[in-house]
């Protein structure tokens, strides 16, 4: 009994696949069509994945750059490098002097000849502060941050760390916003399937008729409809799930080039595996519930004359 | 078998397609229902086989009653019927065998028995060696055929027939007619609506006249 249950599952299953390998032209339209759909809010999605991933990478060291003075000589600057190294917060501290800002500057800002120009530097010295972990939460190095200006010798004191929470923002922004594109591009691919399943059962309104008036039962009718749907939603969501990688294939390249000029061995990742099956099983729900809801309506309308 | 007492098929507009009909058909019987057109033959058999419901009095088919069969039970109640068609209604993008074996995939019936029955019933009306074919390819006689083994291939103990021979010539009109008798003598409850009356002179069967949706005359189960 339930052998063969599943023996008419499987028959309906390889039907389904017939009759739409019979029309292919129709069926890669409405394959391209959903997987492009899908392929849109995955690809925003491992674009902020990717972009969260980077920022990851600064956050621990979220670091406090004290400009000091211009006129501070060295032995003021060794004693005030001290006297922060011993606070509780402060893990440690590094040390830029003028002249390493001023060549590490003519490195990598390409303005080398022209630097070479002036008559004094003009760049202060610097102290880099790292706080200790126990002391990286934004509360924490907010106060910390209040501590250090206070000294004579501070010029600026500058936390690294804000614009990586205004980029965190804008990240959680930019999920949001995709949130709310997947919302409305699953009421397309809904509306898609649903056309084509109903374009499907009008087709073949004879045969339901037909087979209504033998016995059939709405369940007999609306299977091979439903696996017609919820093939196409699968085969879209792969198509999505390609799309993705061959967009992240054609950007590697570019990427890697710009992370190795930041000296980043950073490399794009594409979904992950649950992340994966995830668009395969969103568009196979979708065109399971799309073919659901247009079968259903329009099963009932077609009553054997 | 068929039972209906005082009923009323009333359309939308207030045309009333039959009239106070009392009606009763036993198992094993064969009857014709003729009329002219628009008599209320095609009304009656739409009501024996649910595709719509009395407007009032009380329809008993196969057991049980018209008017109070719940919508999802339907498709089981019609397992129990063939049905055949003036226009054949086949499948054309299927096979002979296919058509034929249709009944018996939608009722689930077992993998080893559907080819089986669907032979016997090919054999029953002279098309085994034409399983194979495309209905298109077939002449009308022959569809018609297809169509009857389609019907009886569940075997149903009602076998129904809304002018089976209506777009067919005499000769080939007696032998779907003789495909009639024959499985009336296995035990077959058989209704033909037809106004074809060299068919029902030739079958000296019970006769049911309607005549503007009202019974007009009733020769009875013994003609």
């Amino acid at each position: 009994m339930i052998r063969n249950y599943f023996l008419r599952h499987a028959q309906v299953f390889f039907y389904t696949l017939g009759q739409l390998s019979r029309t292919p032209v129709a069926t890669f339209l409405t394959v391209a069509v959903i997987g492009i759909t899908l392929a849109l809010p995955a690809g925003l999605y491992v674009a902020i994945e990717n972009v969260q991933r980077v920022a990851s990478g600064w956050e621990d060291n979220g670091q406090i750059s004290l400009f000091l003075k211009q006129d501070l000589s060295e032995p003021a600057i060794e004693k005030l490098s001290d006297k922060i190294r011993k606070l509780p917060a402060v893990s440690w501290v590094d040390y830029v002097s003028r002249e390493a800002a001023l060549a590490e500057f003519k490195k990598l800002s390409g303005f080398g000849e022209a630097l070479g120009a002036l008559e004094r530097n003009p760049l202060p010295p610097v102290l880099v502060v790292h706080p200790s972990t126990k002391h990286s939460r934004p509360e924490a190095l907010q106060a910390l941050l209040n501590d250090l200006r206070r000294y004579n010798e501070v010029e600026l004191a500058q936390l690294d760390l804000e614009w990586v929470q205004r980029l965190y923002a804008m990240l959680d922004v930019a999920r949001q916003g995709v949130l709310i594109l997947t919302a409305g591009l699953a009421v397309a691919v809904l509306l898609i399937i649903g056309n084509t399943i109903r374009l499907a059962v009008l087709n073949r309104r004879d045969e339901i008729e037909i087979i209504k008036l033998i016995g059939g039962t709405n369940a007999f009718i609306r299977r091979p409809f439903l696996y017609a749907g919820t093939i196409q939603g699968l085969l879209g969501g792969i198509l999505a799930w390609l799309l993705v990688g061959i967009g992240l294939l054609l950007l590697s390249g570019p990427v890697h080039r710009l992370a190795s000029l930041y000296g980043s061995l950073f490399s794009l990742e594409n979904l992950g595996f649950l992340a994966t099956l995830a668009l395969i099983g969103t568009g196979g729900l979708l065109g399971w519930l799309g073919s659901r809801l247009a079968v259903g309506r329009h099963l009932r309308a077609i009553e054997p004359r | 078998m068929i039972e209906f007492t005082h009923v009323f098929k009333r359309y939308p507009g207030g045309f009333d397609a039959l009239r106070d009909i009392n009606l009763r058909i036993e198992a094993g019987e064969m009857a014709f229902i003729t009329g002219h057109s628009g008599a209320g033959k095609s009304t009656l058999l739409r009501l024996i086989t649910a595709i719509e419901r009395p407007t009032r009095g009380e329809a008993a088919v196969n057991g049980r009653n018209l008017t109070k069969l719940p919508r999802r039970r339907i498709p089981y109640f019609r397992r129990d019927i063939g049905v055949v068609f003036q226009d054949y209604k086949l499948l054309f993008d299927r096979t002979v065998y296919d058509n034929v074996a249709l009944p018996l995939i939608v009722t689930g019936a077992d993998d080893k028995e559907i080819p089986k029955r669907v032979r016997a019933a090919l054999e029953m009306v002279g098309l085994l060696d034409k399983e194979r074919m495309l209905p298109v390819t077939l002449s009308g006689g022959e569809q018609q055929r297809v169509g009857i083994a389609r019907a009886v291939v569940n075997k149903p103990p009602l076998l129904l027939a809304d002018e089976p021979t209506g777009n067919l010539d005499s000769k080939l009109a007696d032998e779907i007619l003789d495909l009639f008798l024959d499985f009336n003598n296995h035990g077959v409850t058989v209704l033909i609506a037809t106004h074809d009356l060299h068919l029902i002179d030739r079958a000296r069967r019970r006769v049911i006249e309607l005549n503007h949706g009202e019974l007009a005359r009733d020769t009875g189960a013994k003609a």
